[in-house]
């Protein structure tokens, strides 16, 4: 799972049965330089590229939320949707306190 | 799986049912030298791995579904081991960044 923050949303007119009547966040992923600490998501957007990602937990604009990719994302479904990102937390508080890199000599 | 170093937790209180009462930990990914390589992730712990300490971790899913005990879970990395250290944040081959 990986952190980021939502930036947008996704509205789609044709999609496959499987996938209709879902919610679509796009996400804005915290690289280690840019990542959350305290209740706070941080401002702007990171170096990483956004993706979308299905939600199923509500998240809003700005939240910072824990999302799964690959293979996992399709878990939580009786029957496996083509999906390959899925909220599967929103953040509340981050403690983060990353050890200080020395630059390479 | 990854070697990686514990560099914080987070709380969430709406998530997932299967993450109840886990340990989200920022796990991020290091090199053999402990420089960082690649993005954090987060991983359920029950190893109780503390901050700064080096550990193992696998993105097998099926593992981790096992662990938190519904085979519907979205999780997909999990603190597998912590790596043998001389001192928390150290290991044994001496840590060159500390």
């Amino acid at each position: 799972m990986r952190l980021g923050r939502v930036i947008g949303r996704v509205t789609l007119s044709v999609v496959v049965p499987q996938l209709e009547g879902a919610r679509w966040l796009i996400i804005s992923p915290y690289p280690r330089e840019h990542l959350q600490n305290g209740p706070v998501p941080p401002e702007g957007l990171s170096a990483d590229p956004s993706l979308v990602a299905y939600d199923s937990l509500g998240g809003g604009l700005g939240d910072s939320v824990g999302f799964v990719e690959g293979r996992e994302a399709a878990q939580p479904f009786d029957v496996a949707p083509p999906i390959d990102a899925i909220t599967a937390a929103l953040v509340d508080t981050v403690y983060y306190n990353p050890k200080p890199v020395t630059p390479a000599s | 799986m990854y070697l990686a170093r514990v560099e914080g937790s987070l709380t969430a209180t709406r998530k997932h049912p299967s993450f109840e009462g886990w340990r989200l930990v920022i796990c991020q990914p290091i090199g053999r030298e402990g420089r960082p390589e690649g993005v954090p992730q987060i991983a359920i712990d029950s190893l109780g791995a503390g901050m700064h300490q080096r550990v193992i971790i696998s993105s097998d899913g099926s593992a981790a579904r096992i662990a938190v005990g519904d085979p519907k879970s979205p999780v997909r990395w999990i603190i597998t081991g912590v790596v043998d250290e001389v001192s928390p944040g150290t290991t044994a081959l001496e840590d060159s960044l500390s």
